[in-house]
């Protein structure tokens, strides 16, 4: 079982892109018991200046108000969202929680907001998000391994062309190349040539010769 | 003209926790009747008792009675987590005020809710820091099956692995259930340190009877050496447990029935005035009973019992106590409380043998807390204990 350690939000900063009111004193008293610091801003997503730093954005976790957020709220790719994002849902129309998942929130609180909820929604985010990012990784660089299957199919055969080999023989050494160069077997693939051929079966030829002499 | 308050009690005083529920009435009770009887102030308490018994289903009920029938805004009461949450969502439908006084394991601050209990950060912290330091970091776990025994054992189990021991067990028992001898014969193999305790009643009582046999027929199983210690258990457990199984075993609370200051001299006093002389006093029997003051000072001062004004009233008040000077803080609506360490002597009674130098704010939800802080604390405690064994022998 990997460890669970008791999550802590404290010195995180969250923005609520919601219409300030009771129910957002709220939430940002409880936020704010956690150790958060918070910044409320309506209709409109803050402004550039001061919201990144070096490029990144500064808050840890944004909260939305779904039943009145719109397309052109945030300023990333629809779905896209660089932080956690949890959707503070009053309405349940099929609508609204169309558009909610279309921007890939982490997790929802119910309106009004109550005590309890705040902490089990931030720690849902925030590990839904992780889960999220590593699927995204995991998933692209499938891609790329199909995307790629061309290049090390040609790969191999133009070797076994190149040096009289067969299959499994030519494949070994390109694995073994991509090994020696900390790289992957498909992006080996793409840059091989003649001269890296020869290079790979002159190699080859001087480390069975040198085994032969021990 | 006095105005009278309605005040809700809602206690189990019978069924498994029912020794708690019983000095907590009974504290809450002696306060209301001191201040009824006291002409001089300007409220009086019209009481509401409901006995849920332990049935969780009857919580629900017996709370809305007290907030829909009786007009309660103030209710205090329930003692398990599982009790408390039942109640909540209606406590905050009827925008009334809960006093919950337990301990309990933390993660809530629930704006309808005065906790005067100790929080994680006031009971496991600083018991763990006194064991780590005095009797080694391997460490048994023990529960009754249920949120209380679950999280304080995963934040047990998250301290003791910030200082590299190791848990040597873990098990659980159903409320009630009192087969604990496979529990016994897996601390008898695995040797811990020592042993948390977070049974509650009669498992609680059972467990540590049958430690005491396991002591008798081998010594590497004492209490002086290789303790039980609880978060929950107090004086009104012991003679549940019996004088020669409880003995040496250690507890941490709030408040011990010997701890020294004048009020406490003075409550004692009252308290056998009250009941007899033999009365034992509990951490809880005191809770409630200063519970109840602090909810009538408070409701004199806003001189109403409408919710806001009264914790309006509540947060710019200091507390002399039986227990020490209290304060309830207006950011978690928790008390900030001094940590106790107690050991049974053979009279049934907690001798204070370790103390907080001073009292601790409630750290709910444990943000202050870091493992590595933790870790380096208690190497520093380490050094000091060496050193001061040095100057002993020297």
């Amino acid at each position: 079982m990997t460890r669970f350690y008791t999550p802590n939000f404290n010195g995180k900063k969250a923005l609520i892109l919601h219409r300030n009111g009771e129910s957002m004193k709220r939430l940002t008293r409880q936020l704010e018991r956690l150790g958060m610091e918070v910044t409320i801003c309506w209709p409109e997503f803050p402004k550039s200046d001061g919201v990144y730093q070096n490029g990144k954005l500064i808050f840890d976790i944004i909260f939305v108000d779904a039943d009145n957020g719109y397309d052109d709220l945030f300023p990333w790719l629809l779905g896209a969202p660089p932080v956690p994002l949890i959707a503070l849902l009053g309405s349940e129309l099929p609508g609204r929680l169309e558009w909610a998942m279309s921007q890939n929130i982490a997790s929802h609180i119910s309106k009004p907001i109550q005590s309890s909820g705040v902490f089990s929604a931030l720690v849902f985010a925030v590990s839904n998000f992780e889960k999220m990012k590593s699927e995204q990784l995991h998933l692209e660089n499938l891609e790329m391994v199909v995307n790629s299957r061309p290049a090390v199919l040609r790969g191999v055969s133009a070797l076994m062309k190149h040096g009289n080999l067969n299959e499994s023989q030519a494949f070994g050494l390109i694995r073994k190349a991509a090994m020696d160069n900390r790289t992957s077997i498909e992006k080996y693939c793409l840059a091989l040539n003649a001269d890296i051929f020869d290079k790979l079966l002159i190699n080859s030829a001087n480390f069975k010769n040198s085994k032969k002499a021990n | 003209m006095r105005k009278e308050i309605p005040l809700g009690l809602l206690y189990s005083v019978t069924g498994t926790y029912g020794a708690i529920g019983r000095d907590l009435l009974d504290g809450a009770m002696m306060a209301i009747d001191e201040i009824n009887e006291d002409e001089s102030n300007s409220i009086s308490f019209k009481t509401i008792i409901g006995d849920p018994g332990g049935n969780i289903d009857e919580y629900h009920r017996m709370c809305e009675d007290m907030l829909r029938r009786d007009k309660c805004k103030q209710i205090m009461g329930t003692i398990t987590s599982i009790g408390r949450k039942e109640v909540t969502p209606i406590i905050e439908k009827y925008d009334a005020l809960l006093w919950y006084t337990s301990p309990y394991e933390g993660f809530e601050v629930c704006e309808n809710i005065i906790y005067t209990g100790a929080a994680p950060n006031q009971h496991i912290l600083p018991l763990f820091e006194h064991m780590f330091t005095h009797f080694g970091k391997n460490t048994y776990l023990v529960g009754s099956n249920y949120v209380w025994g679950w999280e304080v054992n995963r934040i047990a189990r998250e301290l003791i692995a910030s200082v590299d021991g190791e848990v040597l067990g873990e098990k659980y028992l159903p409320l009630d259930d009192v087969d604990v001898e496979r529990i016994i014969d897996e601390i008898e193999r695995k040797k811990p340190d020592f042993i948390l305790n977070n049974l509650v009643g009669n498992s609680s009582y059972a467990f540590i009877r049958a430690y005491h046999e396991l002591g008798k027929r081998n010594s590497d199983f004492l209490a002086k050496t290789r303790p039980i210690v609880s978060c929950d258990l107090t004086e009104c457990d012991l003679k549940h447990i019996g004088a020669e199984a409880a003995d040496g075993h250690l507890s941490t609370a709030v408040y011990f029935e010997k701890l020294n200051n004048d009020l406490n001299q003075t409550f004692r006093t009252k308290v056998t005035k009250y009941f007899d002389k033999n009365r034992s006093i509990s951490s809880f029997l005191v809770s409630g009973y200063e519970t109840v003051h602090m909810i009538s000072k408070s409701i004199s001062i806003a001189q109403t019992d409408e919710i806001n004004a009264v914790m309006d009233a509540l947060y710019v008040c200091e507390f002399e106590t039986a227990m020490g000077r209290m304060k309830i803080d207006s950011n978690t609506n928790h008390a900030c409380l001094t940590p106790l360490l107690g050991r049974i002597n053979s009279n049934l009674e907690f001798d204070i043998i370790d103390a907080s130098k001073h009292p601790i704010i409630a750290d709910p939800y444990l943000i202050n807390f870091s493992a590595e802080q933790f870790s380096r604390r208690i190497a520093t405690l380490e050094l000091q204990e060496a050193n001061d064994y040095l100057k002993v022998i020297k």
